[in-house]
């Protein structure tokens, strides 16, 4: 009986030692950046991803784009401009920016400007080459491509809690503005609704 | 020698009990020295050393009960240190901890009603909650990241739809002000109207600043009815026209002013005339401070303005402190009650067992102090109108001591219409009375 009591009690020992030992240690598994992983329920590279290839396939698809070309003779020059975060999460709006930055630049149906940041750098790098670059090397000032459209929206939500249940709607709208006279040519809008259970209780 | 001759299971099962309390109160005394730590973070933080204060704070390591305080406190001695993105990401720890914590943890509950409230983890107060945002907000605010400022302010504003008990009228302002900078004036209304009810709820009087911006933007919007309802109450002969107020820039500064005071326990001990048993109850109050800064002045090169109070944190402390002392009690009442059985039912079979484990209930009876210690007690607010261009600002502060000129923000770029804000910490203050 007391053997037992020893063998038990040696048992519950290994036991406790191994879960603290695995407790501490951190453990990491490699994803593949198409999984989608909510873990929290906030706007995360899923949603962003999800959401620029949308938009930018819905931005392509329309017809702006073929009476632009059939009137000018050539593809439109698109610069994306601000997107402003309404939402009520901390978004990089930066990572989103990107994606649609990528999926424009790939598609290959429009041409596309470097951003308000980019162009001043390059800017600097100009100014520098006419002083130091060679005659037939140096890039001349006053050259630039001009945009013809700016994508510009916003990402907004709308929260609703009950308890421990909480909706979460994510409303994205970009809108394509010719920079000429301000009309805009395209409006998009996307929806992503979520259900994040919080658990009542833990450990 | 083999264990098990000397010590049965049953004398296992029952000295285990005891000897679990025992050295539970051993760790209790243990604690003793956090107090400590926490004196001398104070000490620093009077002497206007934050730098020690955090210093010190990150050499004690938190148990993982008190995690939630201790990032608190490290968020607040880095934005004392005008060390802003890191507070804001310290302050994200703490506030993704929270929602952690805000699950019912049932091993938790069984020791907070078998040993004391301290075995809990610390779970931030709702009025704490909302000063994280606030706060969060007021270093993006500094950090002219505007649009993450209004992010803290949404989600401060969910936070207290679900919390409706609660009153906060500086958050409310706040948010308001955070509107503003982000050019959206009928959102910023709807905070300056709350804020409005909520001193009214507290019948603190309302500061002239939300006055003026009352004013102003039912003005601006056209809302006839209500704008005359302000001028009535407010019977304000000046005030400023929206028109004039986008050309002009402001300088909005904040004077985090004194100490949050800092909880203790009130205990009564009493021994039983029956049988000698050891009994205590142990409640936590707070002490109660004063500032030592009673006004501040904002100037530049041209004008000066005065500060006014805003908020009056350790009232809220205090507030919430007195809401939550029912279930204090009633958990201190089921918890006495509890360890008395325990050591009734230990007597019949060990007087000695019985006495050893009385003494460890007493010692380990001990009301939860824990709190945000680092918090101000009060906040004062004031705004500067200038011209746009440059413009050296200088904080001056009096009180009992006269201090003079304290801060001074230098060659400050402003634009037209636009706004900045500032922030300076005086944390001096002294306890005036220390009984509940």
């Amino acid at each position: 009986m007391k053997n037992q009591w020893a063998k038990s009690l040696t048992l519950i020992a290994a036991i406790s030692v191994v879960m603290i030992l695995n407790g501490c240690s951190t453990v990491v598994k490699r994803l593949d950046s198409g999984e989608v992983t909510d873990l929290s329920g906030e706007w995360n590279d899923t949603d962003s991803r999800l959401v620029s290839e949308e938009m930018i396939r819905d931005v392509l698809g329309r017809p702006w784009i073929g009476s632009f070309i059939s009137d000018n003779g050539n593809r439109p020059a698109i610069i994306v401009g601000e997107v402003r975060n309404l939402s009520h999460e901390h978004i990089n709006v930066a990572t989103f920016i990107n994606d649609m930055e990528r999926e424009l630049i790939n598609s290959g149906g429009v041409d596309f400007v470097a951003s308000k940041t980019e162009r001043g750098e390059i800017r600097e790098e100009r100014k520098d080459q006419e002083l130091n670059a060679s005659n037939e090397t140096v890039k001349q000032m006053g050259q630039e491509y001009g945009a013809d459209f700016m994508l510009k929206g916003s990402i907004n939500t709308i929260l609703d809690s009950e308890g421990d249940e909480q909706v979460r709607y994510y409303q994205i709208d970009l809108n394509l503005i010719n920079l000429a006279d301000n009309r805009k040519v395209w409006a998009g809008q996307k929806k992503i609704k979520k259900l994040v259970e919080k658990s009542a209780f833990r450990l | 020698m083999n264990l098990g001759r000397l010590i049965s299971n049953r004398d296992i099962a029952r000295y285990a009990l005891p000897f679990l309390l025992v050295a539970i109160a051993l760790t209790q005394v243990a604690c003793v020295s956090v107090t400590h730590d926490r004196g001398e973070i104070e000490n620093y933080l009077l002497t206007q050393q934050p730098e020690k204060a955090l210093t010190t704070l990150d050499n004690y390591k938190p148990e993982d009960r008190n995690k939630s305080l201790y990032l608190l406190d490290k968020a607040m001695l880095l934005q004392m240190q005008n060390r802003f993105e890191d507070s804001n990401s310290t302050f994200e720890k703490a506030k993704t901890l929270t929602k952690k914590l805000d699950a019912i943890s049932l091993r938790e509950q069984a020791a907070a009603i078998t040993i004391n409230d301290s075995q809990r983890s610390y779970l931030p107060q709702n009025f704490e909650q909302v000063l994280v945002h606030c706060f969060q907000a007021i270093n993006y605010l500094q950090l002219q990241q505007y649009s993450e400022a209004r992010v803290e302010i949404l989600q401060l504003n969910e936070l207290l739809k679900q919390k409706d008990d609660i009153q906060m009228p500086f958050a409310r302002y706040l948010s308001g002000l955070v509107f503003e900078f982000n050019r959206e004036h009928d959102n910023a209304l709807i905070s300056y109207r709350k804020a409005y009810q909520a001193y009214g709820s507290y019948n603190n009087a309302i500061p002239l600043m939300l006055k003026e911006d009352l004013l102003r933007l039912t003005d601006y919007l056209g809302l006839k009815q209500e704008h005359k309802k302000f001028l009535d109450e407010f019977e304000l002969e000046v005030w400023p026209k929206q028109q004039a107020f986008d050309q002009q820039a402001h300088a909005v500064a904040l004077v985090f002013n004194g100490l949050m005071p800092r909880k203790h326990r009130f205990e009564i001990n009493v021994q039983s005339p029956s049988d000698g048993q050891l009994h205590r109850i142990s409640i936590p109050f707070y002490e109660h401070r004063a500032v030592k800064v009673y006004r501040a002045e904002l100037s530049s090169e041209t004008t000066i303005t005065n500060s006014e109070l805003i908020a009056q944190l350790d009232e809220q402390a205090r507030t919430a402190l007195d809401n939550e002392m029912p279930s204090i009690i009633a958990r201190t009442i089921a918890r006495v009650s509890i360890k008395n059985t325990a050591v009734d039912k230990t007597r019949e079979d060990s007087p000695l067992l019985s006495l050893a484990l009385n003494i460890a209930t007493f010692l380990t009876e001990q009301a939860d102090t824990r709190a945000w210690n680092t918090l101000p007690q009060q906040i004062l607010i004031m705004r500067l109108n200038l011209p746009a261009g440059t413009h050296d600002l200088k904080l001056t502060l009096s009180g009992s001591n006269l201090l003079g000129t304290i801060q001074t923000w230098p060659q400050v770029e402003f634009n037209k219409g636009k706004s900045r804000l500032f922030s300076y910490h005086w944390p001096e203050s002294y306890v005036t009375q220390l009984k509940p």
